[in-house]
């Protein structure tokens, strides 16, 4: 308990950390703070709207301190502010709905990128040495030093506009209403598989190599070497056994990828103009539209902490000498 | 000088460091390598490679081979700049973390997993969206301010196995200060862990600089590999078919990172000869682990 207690007192302190570093950016710049973040509402907004912004993040009549408080009551309501170009949307809904598709997007690749990596190390420790082993790190060095941006470029390139396999953009054909029919969902997927394709492919080999050393590291422990002298069976010691305990820092290496998860999803979905909060806050760097922008840290900090968080809680379950600690 | 002997006898590290040689030596003599300005129209809009334009053109008429060579030093400076930045802090914070203890530790590890926390990309968004049009410089400075983190974990960690070492305690009994104990006992024995996580930070340094010019954050007189994809992705040069636009600075870009990422595995094979056989799988994971090598 005093385990969860402590993550969720840390992740709060961080939570605020990117809150703060929100409320003084714009204070640090050169200039009129309030001139640098509605510089281009000016003209659209009437004065009375303005104002009411300004008050979200904290441009009061006051000192410091009390500024910074307003806008930490502003964040901790849930209150982002409105965005400036679709001025009377608030940043928190124009957001929620893009974070629905990325969820979807992160969530799919990273579950299909964890499995096959976790299948394809498990193998290749088992057949370490061999011609599999090698393929599986060759695989590895490629994926690991091209980046998303690339990799998603070409795959548009090739599959996009060369083939024509696959749509060019959107997470759905616009012209259908959305429903939970098939029509629609079948539309969803197809839509998105170039870009969970480029994610996956970014994200499977780190996986596979942290599962097969996690593996080798442990073939040498007493628990493995009795359950051969049992006479268990290889696949038997590899896969309950070995593959079992191997799995514990697999799954906290997923929590420290979900950054670089988070953040390849931003590039995929602006190359594949997913309307998911990557492509949101592209949007939001043309017009300048600084609310958003800031927004945007929030929600994906807070999805980074969430995400960490249930990794603890599988952590707990996975691993019960934590329960006594 | 042994190192460098051992170096010269692997091949991944004759591999990688024959291919970044290349690139920085087409970066230093560009001018002689192209005849056309980077910044000059010096040809018809989007025409595709040819014997005068190699790469063919943009659709401004600028000729993307000179754009691409005179750009490599852009992507350079950016990468080993910023890589060394977010080296030296790691390294010292590491290394201070580590052997001091006590509330010292705990402050520096406290802020390392703040920082850790924080998605790095969207908060690299924030500061450079801010601060408008970044220089190559500028977004330097931004992303070795930012991402010194895992370097510190990392040394950190190391840090804490050597410091219970029998030299370290002798030197400690023989009564040198605790800043001779950290420069010249404990840092000579991390150097393959500062060597993997500079050039796990170049690479970084390198995608991330990219990233930002992409995402239209950068400033766009600049000639460099993040402004070509920007510039070509604003062109819809793939909807025109203008493709060598676009995978002239994704292939650049592909080739940077290859060979950086095989000089930092033979740098873990030849520091930890018991490696060798899968060191460079071992070395991978330190890097993936690291968040480094893709974004």
């Amino acid at each position: 308990m005093t385990f969860l207690l402590r993550r969720i007192a840390f992740y709060l302190a961080a939570f605020i950390t990117a809150a703060t570093i929100n409320f003084f950016l714009p204070r640090l710049m050169p200039g009129d703070p309030i001139e640098i973040m509605f510089a281009s509402a000016g003209s659209e907004l009437s004065l009375e709207n303005l104002n009411a912004l300004k008050l979200t993040f904290g441009f009061i009549d006051a000192p410091l301190h009390e500024q910074y408080l307003a806008y930490l009551k502003s964040v901790f309501t849930g209150d982002l502010g409105r965005s400036i170009k679709y001025f009377p949307l608030p940043v928190s809904e124009l957001l929620g709905r893009a974070l629905v598709w990325t969820l979807g997007l992160v969530g799919t690749a990273t579950i299909v990128s964890f499995s096959l990596g976790t299948i394809l190390g498990i193998m290749a420790a088992w057949r370490r040495g061999k011609l599999f082993d090698s393929v599986v790190s060759l695989i590895a060095i490629f994926s690991s030093s091209v980046p998303a941006i690339v990799v998603s470029l070409i795959l548009l390139f090739v599959f996009g506009y060369t083939l024509r396999w696959f749509p060019n953009g959107y997470a759905a054909d616009p012209l259908l209403d959305p429903g939970l029919n098939w029509t629609y969902v079948s539309s969803v997927i197809y839509h998105g598989t170039l870009p969970m394709l480029t994610l996956v492919l970014v994200l499977t080999g780190g996986f596979a190599v942290t599962m097969r050393n996690n593996m080798i590291n442990l073939l040498g422990e007493d628990y493995i070497v009795m359950g051969r002298a049992k006479g268990l069976s290889d696949s038997h010691v590899m896969l309950w056994y070995a593959a079992r305990n191997a799995l514990l820092p697999t799954v906290s290496s997923l929590a420290i990828a979900m950054g670089t998860v988070l953040g390849g999803s931003l590039i995929v979905e602006v190359v594949f103009n997913y309307p998911g909060l990557g492509n949101t806050l592209y949007q939001a760097i043309l017009a300048r539209d600084y609310p958003v922008i800031q927004g945007q840290l929030l929600i994906m900090t807070g999805a980074m902490l969430i995400s960490n968080f249930v990794v603890d809680l599988s952590y707990l379950l996975l691993d019960p000498r934590l329960k006594k600690a | 000088m042994t190192l460098l002997k051992q170096l010269m006898s692997n091949r991944k590290a004759v591999v990688g460091l024959t291919l970044l040689i290349l690139i920085i030596l087409v970066a230093i003599f560009a001018p002689v390598l192209t005849e056309y300005s980077p910044v000059k129209r010096v040809g018809r809009p989007h025409q595709p490679p040819s014997w005068d334009h190699w790469l063919g053109t943009t659709r401004l008429g600028h000729d993307v081979f000179s754009r691409l060579v005179y750009g490599a030093r852009v992507s350079l400076a950016v990468g080993f700049g910023a890589g060394l930045m977010i080296t030296v802090v790691g390294t010292v914070l590491g290394i201070i973390a580590g052997y001091r203890g006590g509330v010292v530790d705990e402050v520096i590890n406290f802020f390392t997993n703040m920082v850790l926390v924080v998605p790095n990309l969207p908060l690299l968004l924030v500061l450079a969206a801010f601060i408008g049009q970044a220089s190559p410089l500028v977004i330097a400075i931004i992303l070795g301010a930012t991402s010194w983190a895992w370097g510190v974990r990392v040394t950190r960690a190391e840090t804490l196995s050597i410091r219970q070492r029998d030299y370290i305690k002798s030197a400690e009994m023989l009564g040198e200060p605790a800043w001779r104990i950290m420069a010249f006992e404990i840092f000579p024995n991390l150097l393959s862990i500062v060597g993997i996580n500079l050039i796990g930070s170049v690479i970084f340094a390198v995608i991330a600089e990219a990233t930002l010019e992409f995402l239209g954050l950068g400033d766009p007189n600049t000639v460099s590999w993040g402004i070509m994809l920007f510039n070509a992705q604003n062109a819809s040069a793939l909807s025109v078919g203008a493709w060598w636009d676009l995978l002239s600075p994704c292939l650049a870009l592909a080739l940077l990172g290859l060979s950086l990422a095989l000089l930092n595995f033979a740098i873990d094979e030849v520091a930890n000869p018991r490696l060798r056989t899968g060191g460079m799988l071992k070395s991978w994971t330190r890097m993936v682990r690291l968040g480094e090598g893709k974004l």
